[in-house]
């Protein structure tokens, strides 16, 4: 495995063990135990407050990572629905002679049911083994979080931290209307950027190079930002164009004005009211 | 038609609601006015569960904390207008609102207020690509809103652009709802939302295209959107030629940033400043949420784009700053609260991610922001 979780999007063993948010293998051995894998300082603290065992210590300040007394825990499952990033896993490696289980949270539907085959899944996401559903909890405390727990050849509880959804769509044909792009570096000139009154990349630089350097400046020589959106969309395309061209800050580029009304009225309402 | 009303709040969002709150329970007269036909903001959306702390209602999902503020809004004694929007904002802090009766017809109301929080949250940024009109390509809050909200679906193979927690989150949802996400492209050479959330995805399979960029969506002979292209970066951050990669999709969201919404404020001479860390220009505050304009406030995305928690802290600083003003609340009561909640939203900032948000927003209330 490359990379660190920054750029993987999920951690590996060694960071979990680096960080020393992985159980000791003794524990392991002694039964269920939960898997903390949250491993940023973020405010969040619920899976504190959800051990009732006081297994889980994050304190002051609340970016503290969570951390886990392996030896408090009895791997009851209870933080796990409750960890708003879904990131808590309960793994038992003493379930029998051969296997170990995962428990997971599963926000998917369908859900698997107690006793059907499934394919297990990485961090990555990638199927490493077969496995059997053993439980699927999803009471009202759970709150929409059902966790799943799963059966699978021992030698990949480590690894495992997932099922492969069963929401997934039969690969559709892949079609055959357009060829592949190739990428021109010179941009065209026709592109729009405010779509509102069609103006384009070429009415803008133009404008631009016959000295407009503000977003107004932009707007009444194109009229870029006059449409129905009234520059929602396009304003910050036209600053960062002339930012680039006149190679300024963005606080060197000021908001275009303000005007009433921020949002289009039809007349009839505006003519409407005989109190104004 | 000329109204009345101690404070004025426009936008019903998580900001918008808090202040109203906390305004209205101790007495004061609050109109909120939202364009939208039911309040709440951007919380309907939030399926998922939130973080924070107990006192922010972490682990609650962000539409039940929805659900709990209009029931406390309503208990407020607060007034509700819904579809109703406000197009200007005039000397003597007068509103115009296009009103929708009960009747539906549209009506054009003045409303005067003591005291007003604007509150309008935040507009998502567009990338400038070729094919970035074609239908199919949209905002990643704008995808959110159709699944979560209207309950439509807004594709079914799709490619995300940014891998902020915007980004990574819409693509969890999108795949609770069904939809194939088939990537996740990010600019940058490291992901940059929460981890947490970014495991979330990796688990159901989806990939990071890190230091690329999206150059091209093209559409089928109906006009809709097929295809998608993406390419490496270079070290200026231009495509590399021949890095070229496709993808069959037919809905690329692009989660690119938002900026804070902040029209009427800008209309009424209230004092802007260039924040990037907050999402560029924007309304300068106090420590009360008060603008340099008296009886102006902002709070929210408005006051520089954070979430929810941040949202709702600021709401109801603003409001218990207004109810102090109003003399509805005893000043030492008030201070007391507002300390309490000024020490939360530190909390919320502490941290790699918050950090930088933590300086702007000292930066911007010790008046240290270059104008
Ligand atoms: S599994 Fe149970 S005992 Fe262990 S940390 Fe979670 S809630 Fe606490
Ligand atoms: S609840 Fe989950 S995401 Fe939040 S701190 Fe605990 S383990 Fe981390």
């Amino acid at each position: 495995m490359k990379g660190t979780i920054l750029e993987n999007g999920y951690p590996s063993i060694e960071e979990l063990k680096n960080a020393h948010r992985f159980p000791s293998e003794e524990r392991f051995q002694k039964g269920p135990v939960a898997v903390i894998e949250c491993l940023q300082p973020i405010p969040c603290n619920p899976c504190e407050n959800a051990c009732r065992f006081g297994a889980i210590l994050v304190g002051e300040p609340i970016i503290n990572l969570p951390e886990l007394q392996e030896e408090k825990c009895t791997g009851c499952g209870m933080c796990v629905a409750s960890c708003s990033g879904l990131a808590i896993f309960i793994v038992d490696k003493t379930y029998s002679a051969t296997e170990a289980t995962i428990s997971f949270p599963y926000e998917y539907l369908p859900l698997p049911v107690k006793g059907q085959a499934i394919k297990a899944v990485n961090r990555a996401g990638e199927v490493v083994c077969d496995g059997t559903v053993t439980r699927v909890m999803n009471v009202k405390q759970n709150d929409h979080t059902p966790v799943v727990t799963i059966a699978i050849p021992k030698e990949f509880s480590d690894d495992v931290r997932s099922m492969q959804r069963l929401n997934v769509a039969p690969a559709e044909k892949d079609h055959e209307c357009c060829a592949d792009y190739t990428y021109d570096p010179a941009d065209p000139d026709d592109l729009i950027v405010c779509r509102c009154e069609e103006v384009t990349v070429g009415d803008i630089r133009k404008a631009i190079a016959e000295g407009a350097d503000t977003i107004t400046g932009v707007k009444r020589r194109t009229r870029a930002g006059m449409g129905l959106c009234q520059g929602r969309t396009c304003s910050k395309t036209v600053s960062k164009m002339i930012a680039d061209a006149k190679h300024l800050s963005g606080d060197k580029i000021p908001l275009d004005t303000a005007r009433p009304p921020v949002k289009p009225v039809p007349f009839s309402v505006l003519a409407g009211d005989e109190d104004i | 038609m000329l109204v009345n009303r101690q404070v004025a709040i426009i936008g019903g969002g998580p900001a918008g609601l808090t202040a109203a709150i906390e305004a209205a329970k101790v007495g004061a007269q609050v109109l909120i006015i939202d364009e939208n036909a039911r309040p709440g903001g951007q919380l309907f959306k939030q399926i998922h569960k939130f973080f924070g702390s107990k006192a922010h209602n972490a682990g609650v999902r962000g539409m039940d904390i929805g659900l709990n503020l209009l029931k406390e809004t309503e208990e407020s004694g607060a007034e509700t207008w819904l579809n109703s929007t406000v197009i200007g904002l005039y000397e003597g802090n007068r509103l115009s609102v296009v009103r929708t009766m009960e009747d539906g017809s549209k009506k054009i109301h003045t409303v005067q207020a003591e005291k007003i929080l604007i509150a309008t949250g935040s507009q998502e940024n567009t990338i400038n690509f070729d094919g970035w009109t074609i239908p199919g390509v949209m905002g990643a809050g704008c995808a959110q809103t159709m699944i979560n909200v209207n309950r439509v679906m807004p594709g079914t193979k799709a490619l995300m652009v940014g891998s902020g927690n915007v980004g990574l989150m819409v693509s969890y949802q999108m795949l609770q709802a069904g939809i194939d996400v088939l990537g996740v492209v990010e600019a940058a050479p490291k992901i940059s939302g929460y981890n947490v959330h970014a495991a979330k995805i990796c688990r159901a399979g989806v990939p990071f295209y890190l230091r690329h960029t999206i150059i091209h969506a093209e559409a089928d002979e109906s006009g809709t959107l097929c295809r998608a292209t993406i390419a490496a970066l270079d070290e200026k951050w231009n495509p590399s030629p021949n890095t070229e990669q496709s993808f069959d999709v037919n809905l690329v969201c692009i989660a690119a940033g938002l900026r804070p919404l902040a029209k009427l404020a800008q209309m009424y001479g209230v004092e802007h400043g260039f924040i990037p860390e907050l999402g560029g220009w924007m309304p300068l505050h106090d420590e009360n949420m008060e603008t340099n304009i008296q009886g102006i406030y902002v709070a929210g995305d408005t006051a520089g784009v954070e979430e929810a928690n941040t949202a709702m802290d600021e709401g109801r600083l603003a409001g218990i700053s207004i109810a102090q003003s109003l003399q509805l609340l005893p000043d030492q009561e008030a201070e007391q609260c507002k300390a309490e909640i000024r020490a939360r939203l530190e909390s919320l900032r502490l941290g790699p991610f918050g950090e930088r948000r933590l300086q702007a927003k000292n930066r911007i209330v010790k008046k240290e922001v270059q104008l």
